[in-house]
């Protein structure tokens, strides 16, 4: 293996990358667990780079580090996540099948290092134009523009889904007893008897107080919880 | 000399020395434009502004810095201690990567070196580089709010997080019509197309590029925090938003973050809708490629984004400060919408009359 320029580099970003990984998984404060994955992102965005696909890089540092997790970290400040304590190891017949797992992907990646031989083909000396911002464009809008169309479509339902699930169900807000859906029979707009505050009894519409009022003397009259 | 310069290490020092150039010149744009803001916004309020440092107050910039060196470098108690010392190494990191895309000049004919591109580096996404560079930067905006462990800064994070992930939509899609029309996202060659007849090739008068102008002028100012969209830093509710806490070097490199953010957008918008270093009949005077030709299109190109420098320190001694929620609508519901059907407007005439526009 010939150490070039571009190898040192390689391994300056891989290293940052896992390092960053790591980390994410480790931190127990979430915000930290969110810079670290910011930190992925763009090591990320630098090893695309690497293998001469400018516009990839472009778009993963675009979308993931300057968009979503700008996103993640807005909410994780607005809710103002605490430290998470440290638990007991609840789950602790999963540790074995972590390092089980993890000795199969290093396996599998010497098999591929080892075994199969590296490829011949050097993406970053031959095929440059495959990352290109135009050859992209082309791809996107010729030959795949099918999957591409679908994805959008896929995008744009999860988008209705999301507002649909977020938007505020439409309640009247009761101004008068009558307004409140009761069973059967529905309160009673003239109270018998002389309230406590409303004099005559009479409740006007748009008097919230002597409603409110009005209707805990029902509620209680008839024996019922108020939050139902 | 000329063959050790083609080396691969004589490129590498070639490219350093030009980074290092380009990082004084801005810097010193910069430290001056502080000085500017200054002298002109007490020009505009009838005040006179710093004037005692040097002649007229030239050396003030350097009277500041030396200042913010010797301040006591004082970090509240209950701060999370490592993103608040890293928040304006992130700031400031993000806002001096650009610098390397900036087309500051034409080739021209250097005394000893020959032909020079007046470009530290040409690659195939300088425009997007810029913006996710530019993106990347709300980061140290949002964890110097967070970390600080102070009401206001918090307030004042969170603003900024919000309006530049709003306004950033809009800034990027004004950028549309102009890459349409020029079918490249590498800046050096957007400047070239708009060379020659007089200025009438800047994109700012191609097909509808007038509208993506405007949204762009005003997405910028939003983007950097600046007057009427301040909100971030406003002093009369938040004291001064996501920087409160911040003494002494730390302050002045989220000033200075501020300041090359502001230079930044200003050549954006010189190269991309004003032409970039091209001076109308120049040609006419030099012959294109030669040393005063390369001086005189460098010295427009500053012309151009000083102007747009002294344009936004007109704005804030004008204009009063937004609401928050006037801010979000004025974003989401006039310059957003706007700036789509620019792209469309844009598309549909490419698609129409391919010949007339490019």
């Amino acid at each position: 293996m010939d150490f070039d320029f571009a190898t040192l580099l390689f391994i300056l970003f891989g290293g940052m990358a896992v390092g960053c990984a790591v980390s994410m998984v480790v931190q127990r404060n979430a915000l930290y667990s969110a810079v670290s994955l910011v930190g992925v992102f763009i090591a990320l965005g630098s090893l695309y780079l690497l293998l001469s696909s400018p516009f990839i890089a472009a778009v993963q540092v675009i979308v993931y580090a300057g968009a979503i997790m700008v996103l993640v970290v807005f909410v994780i400040m607005l809710l103002n996540v605490e430290e998470e304590a440290r638990r007991p190891l609840r789950l602790i017949y999963l540790i074995p099948v972590a390092i089980g797992l993890a000795a199969v992907l290093i396996g599998q990646a010497a098999f591929i290092l080892t075994l199969g031989g590296a490829s011949s083909v050097n993406p970053r000396t031959t095929n440059k134009v495959v990352g290109l911002t135009s050859s992209v464009g082309t791809g996107l809008f010729t030959e795949y523009l099918l999957p591409f169309e679908i994805t959008s479509v896929l995008i744009l339902m999860a988008l209705v889904g999301a507002i649909t699930l977020a938007r505020r169900a439409t309640v009247a807000r009761p101004e008068s007893p009558a307004d409140f859906p009761r069973r059967g029979e529905g309160l009673a707009l003239v109270a018998e008897s002389a309230g406590a505050s409303g004099g005559g009894g009479v409740i006007q519409p748009g008097r919230t107080d002597a409603t409110g009022q009005e209707v805990a003397r029902q509620q209680i009259e008839r024996n019922e919880n108020s939050d139902e | 000399m000329m063959e050790w310069l083609n080396t691969p290490a004589g490129q590498a020092t070639a490219k350093l020395i030009g980074i290092n150039v380009a990082f004084v010149v801005v810097l010193l744009i910069v430290a001056y434009t502080v000085l500017a803001e200054r002298r002109v916004l007490a020009f505009i309020q009838g005040r006179l502004g710093p004037n005692r440092v040097g002649p007229g107050g030239v050396l003030q910039p350097f009277a500041d810095l030396l200042k913010f060196i010797l301040k006591e470098e004082i970090a509240p108690d209950k701060a999370t201690k490592f993103v608040y010392f890293l928040a304006p190494i992130i700031a400031i990191t993000a806002a001096l990567m650009p610098i390397i895309v900036y087309p500051f000049g034409p080739t021209m004919n250097l005394p000893f070196l020959g032909p020079v591109a007046l470009v530290i580096a040409r690659f195939d996404i300088a425009l997007l580089y810029v913006l996710g560079i530019t993106s990347v930067g709300v980061y140290g905006i949002m964890l110097a709010g967070w970390s600080s462990n102070s009401k206001y800064s918090l307030m004042g994070g969170l603003r900024a997080s919000a309006q530049m992930i709003s306004y950033e939509l809009s800034l990027g899609l004004s950028l549309v019509g102009v890459v349409l029309l020029s079918g490249t996202l590498d800046l050096y060659e957007i400047v070239e197309q708009q060379s020659g007849w007089y200025g009438t090739k800047w994109n700012i008068f191609r097909g509808f590029q007038i509208i993506g102008f405007v949204v762009y002028l005003i997405s910028a100012i939003a983007e950097t925090n600046r007057v009427p969209f301040d909100l971030p830093e406003a002093e009369t509710e938040l004291v001064a938003g996501f920087h409160t806490e911040y003494s002494a070097l730390k302050f002045a490199l989220f000033f200075m973050a501020e300041y090359v953010n502001m230079f930044t957008v200003s050549v954006l918008a010189t190269t991309l809708f004003l032409g970039g270093y091209n001076v109308p009949g120049l040609s006419l005077l030099f012959e294109p490629g030669s040393f005063l030709f390369g001086l005189f299109s460098v010295l427009g190109f500053f012309a151009k984004v000083i102007f747009f420098l002294f344009f936004y320190i007109w704005l804030r001694g004008t204009l009063p400060r937004f609401r928050f929620d006037q801010l979000m609508n004025f974003g989401w519901k006039f310059l957003l919408p706007v700036a789509i059907l620019n792209v469309v407007l844009t598309a549909t005439a490419l698609y129409l009359f391919p010949g007339l526009l490019r």
